[in-house]
């Protein structure tokens, strides 16, 4: 008889996702991925001027605006037929990535190295041991003696307090927990290191943007950012002189702490390798485009089907006609009106709901699919999609990786066990080095196109009465997202928004298949299935953020993830 | 100079909701403020919230609250309240956000001495730009509780002398018909 066990929500900040999950023989046997709530916001676009749409779709998620605000734009310009001046993309870009590396430091230390770091260890550390092993790992210079004594005193002042405050969550001594008192100090060191550098690059974000958490300079057609080279209230040198200094220190960051961080957890849970798979199709868009056209990009897109990285198939543009045509979304297990799956620019958001019913409907996620098939994106996706094509960048970081495990002790990786829980961790490292090493050059390419005079950033949109439709993708932190619009007589006829989560956290769809979390938790072993870590290392190494996918709040205030066996 | 956040916290786009935003863009439009004193909107924010609060003497949070009282309703929470494991009372939407940021400040350092939750009572977080009757009512009881809370920190402001117009710009921005 099949325990069920619900973890009700699982993020731990903004979390709206559900996870149930049958055990037999301490194995999950199957697996439901729900989202608790739903509000309707794509309705509120309706009537609308495009040209303002951006400002709202920008309030979708409080963790996520720019890159709403970013994939509205494009969707009408995509509309428009409008072009956009090289600044503006290279600005918009600057933007995206820095908001990327902000993102990804943050997922990696604050929401999910606690799944693998066990802070209650901490207490037992050396300190000089643990400097002589980080200095042994990577250049870092914030991997002194001292750094790591201060560390361990703050958690040493927690334990003693008896109020775990942050920590209390944690399962903290459980047997999944396996490293050394030296490796989790010298992680946990990093945690604390990490909150300085995602500011860093948040900060970016708001030198470029205006403004966080809401950027201000985006305009359909463009950016709305002055360039004066000479000036200080506008874009001009000193201003990005300041950028790129804190882009080099973010890079440093990523490059030296991040991903050497990632290579050691990996050598040293290596079964996670073979953890967490799941729904092995997998689906990226090209994106940091290079020309006012948007016909060459410095990220690759493409998808891969059944894990067969020899028959990969790229997009040549961010709204590849293929790409256009092959999105549906069902809603046969979601809590919505409707039949067969419609195509987003035809789709509906009629609510029906009618309670948890893993047989029926039980989430107010749609199923997106691609072709019929449902896909996973992230991180992961993009690096194998760019991978398979023989992108230089991807494998430079992938070859990297896989030495660096190799030289800390772990595994030969092969781009086989990708398909994992840790190669979704690993992939996003991956992805954090090869965006830092392209922040320096979009910034350069910015740089040079001004001093070649030309300070245009905006072309002006022109809004037809005739109906006309367009699609706006980014290939965002947590992987594929598309906005879908039409326009018809200068207004917003429909507006729907298929998020990164809402592909990755799919229910079940018409013909039964899983989505990419369910599937992922198939067969997953569990030691304490009271405590069920190995389910949240799986589900976090995707990192969820349902706020926009179900375009939502739980209202109930609840703060961890609560666990019931049933 | 004391360094004291005024923010808005919430979604524009869910009704009730937006009264944390709603309540900021009515500061900003009419009042003035001693140097050190920020007015932000600050939308629904999760761990970023940490980099906004650290290293202020104070800071007071306006938002939407689910506690069971009338809609309207104003209550005012304190840190202590906010930061207790498991609160008494259940707080909206964002305060899960709100009490880890106060809880990772406080680890980190910086954490705020002074906190204060101006918490209104909503009434519907359904889709939509507008504010219920009961909360539009609120409206005024809210920016009196922050300058209450600005005075009793002893902090300086001064009513514009030409009253601008608050930029509600999600319910200004055309819808057609």
């Amino acid at each position: 008889m099949a325990n069920r066990i619900t973890i009700d929500p699982i993020t731990r900040i903004e979390g709206h996702l559900r996870i149930d999950v049958e055990v037999e023989n301490n194995a999950v046997s199957n697996a439901w991925a729900s989202c608790t709530m739903w509000r309707g916001i794509e309705k509120i676009l309706r009537g609308r001027d495009p040209r303002d749409t951006w400002l709202f779709t920008q309030r979708f998620c409080g963790v996520c605006t720019t890159v709403h605000a970013m994939a509205s734009v494009r969707s009408v310009e995509d509309a428009l037929k409008l072009e956009v001046p090289p600044n503006a993309q290279y600005i918009r870009n600057l933007i995206l990535i820095a908001h990327a590396l902000h993102d990804h430091i943050v997922h990696f230390y604050q929401l999910s190295a606690l799944d693998w770091v066990d802070v209650l260890q901490i207490p037992k550390a050396d300190p000089a041991k643990t400097a002589a092993l980080g200095e042994s790992l990577s250049a870092w210079t914030g991997n002194s003696r001292m750094t790591m004594k201060a560390a361990q005193d703050k958690v040493k002042a927690v334990a003693a307090s008896g109020q775990l405050g942050i920590f209390a969550n944690g399962y903290w001594g459980h047997p999944a927990m396996r490293l050394s008192p030296e490796v989790n100090l010298l992680a946990f060191s990093h945690y604390l290191q990490a909150l300085e550098y995602q500011r860093k690059a948040l900060q970016v974000v708001g030198m470029l943007g205006s403004k966080t958490p809401h950027i201000q300079n985006l305009t359909v057609g463009g950016v709305s950012n002055a360039i004066d080279l000479d000036g200080t209230s506008a874009l001009g040198m000193d201003k990005l002189e300041m950028i790129k200094l804190l882009l080099d220190d973010v890079a440093r960051f990523v490059e030296q702490v991040y991903f050497v961080d990632v290579c050691a957890v990996a050598a040293m849970y290596p079964e996670w390798f073979k953890i967490g798979s799941g729904v092995k199709n997998y689906m990226a868009v090209p994106d940091l485009p290079l020309d006012s056209k948007g016909t060459a990009y410095h990220l690759p897109g493409g998808f891969i089907r059944h894990g067969d990285i020899g028959n990969v198939r790229g997009f040549q543009t961010a709204a590849d006609a293929v790409f256009r045509h092959a999105v549906t979304e069902d809603v046969t297990h979601a809590y919505y009106q409707g039949g067969k799956p419609l195509q987003p620019w035809s789709g509906e958001t009629e609510p029906e709901f009618t309670g948890w019913d893993g047989a029926q409907k039980y989430s107010w996620v749609k199923a997106p699919r691609f072709d019929n098939e449902p896909m996973q994106v992230g991180p992961l996706a993009q690096v194998l999609v760019g991978y398979a094509q023989g992108h230089e960048l991807t494998r430079k970081y992938v070859t990297g990786a896989i030495e660096k495990v190799r030289s800390i002790g772990g595994p030969q990786v092969t781009p086989d066990m990708l398909h994992s829980t840790l190669g979704r961790h690993a992939a996003r490292a991956i992805r954090a080095c090869m965006l830092a090493e392209l922040s320096q050059k979009h910034w350069q390419l910015l740089v040079d196109n001004i001093a070649r005079g030309d300070y245009s950033v905006h072309n002006a949109p022109v809004l037809p009465n005739s109906e006309t439709e367009g699609v706006g993708t980014h290939e965002a932190p947590r992987g594929t997202l598309s906005h879908w619009v039409v326009i018809k007589d200068q207004k917003i006829k429909n507006y729907q928004a298929v998020v990164p989560s809402t592909w990755n956290a799919s229910p079940r769809d018409n013909a039964g298949a899983l989505g990419p979390y369910e599937a992922s938790l198939m067969h997953t072993p569990l030691a304490r299935p009271e405590e069920p870590l190995e389910v949240l290392r799986t589900v976090h190494s995707f990192d969820p953020c349902m706020a926009c996918a179900c375009h939502a709040f739980d209202p109930s205030g609840k703060q961890i993830a609560q666990v019931k066996v049933l | 100079m004391k360094r004291i956040l005024v923010a808005g916290i919430g979604s524009v786009l869910l009704a009730d909701d937006g009264i944390g935003p709603y309540v900021v863009r009515l500061l900003q439009a009419n009042y003035v403020f001693d140097e050190g004193v920020e007015v932000e909107d600050l939308g629904t924010p999760a761990l970023d919230l940490i980099d906004h609060i650290a290293g202020l003497d104070a800071l007071i949070v306006v938002d939407a609250v689910a506690n069971g009282a009338a809609p309207g309703a104003i209550t005012l929470y304190r840190k202590d309240e906010l930061t207790r494991c498991t609160p008494a009372v259940r707080l909206d939407p964002h305060s899960p956000a709100l009490a880890d940021a106060l809880w990772a400040a406080e680890f980190y350092g910086g954490c705020p001495q002074e906190v204060l939750l101006v918490g209104v009572s909503g009434e519907s977080y359904e889709g939509g730009c507008a504010l219920s009757k009961a909360v539009q009512g609120s409206v005024v009881r809210a920016v009196q509780a922050v300058l209450r809370e600005l005075d009793r920190l002893e902090v300086g402001f001064i009513r514009r002398f030409e009253e601008s117009e608050a930029k509600i710009w999600w319910e200004q921005l055309a819808v057609a018909g």
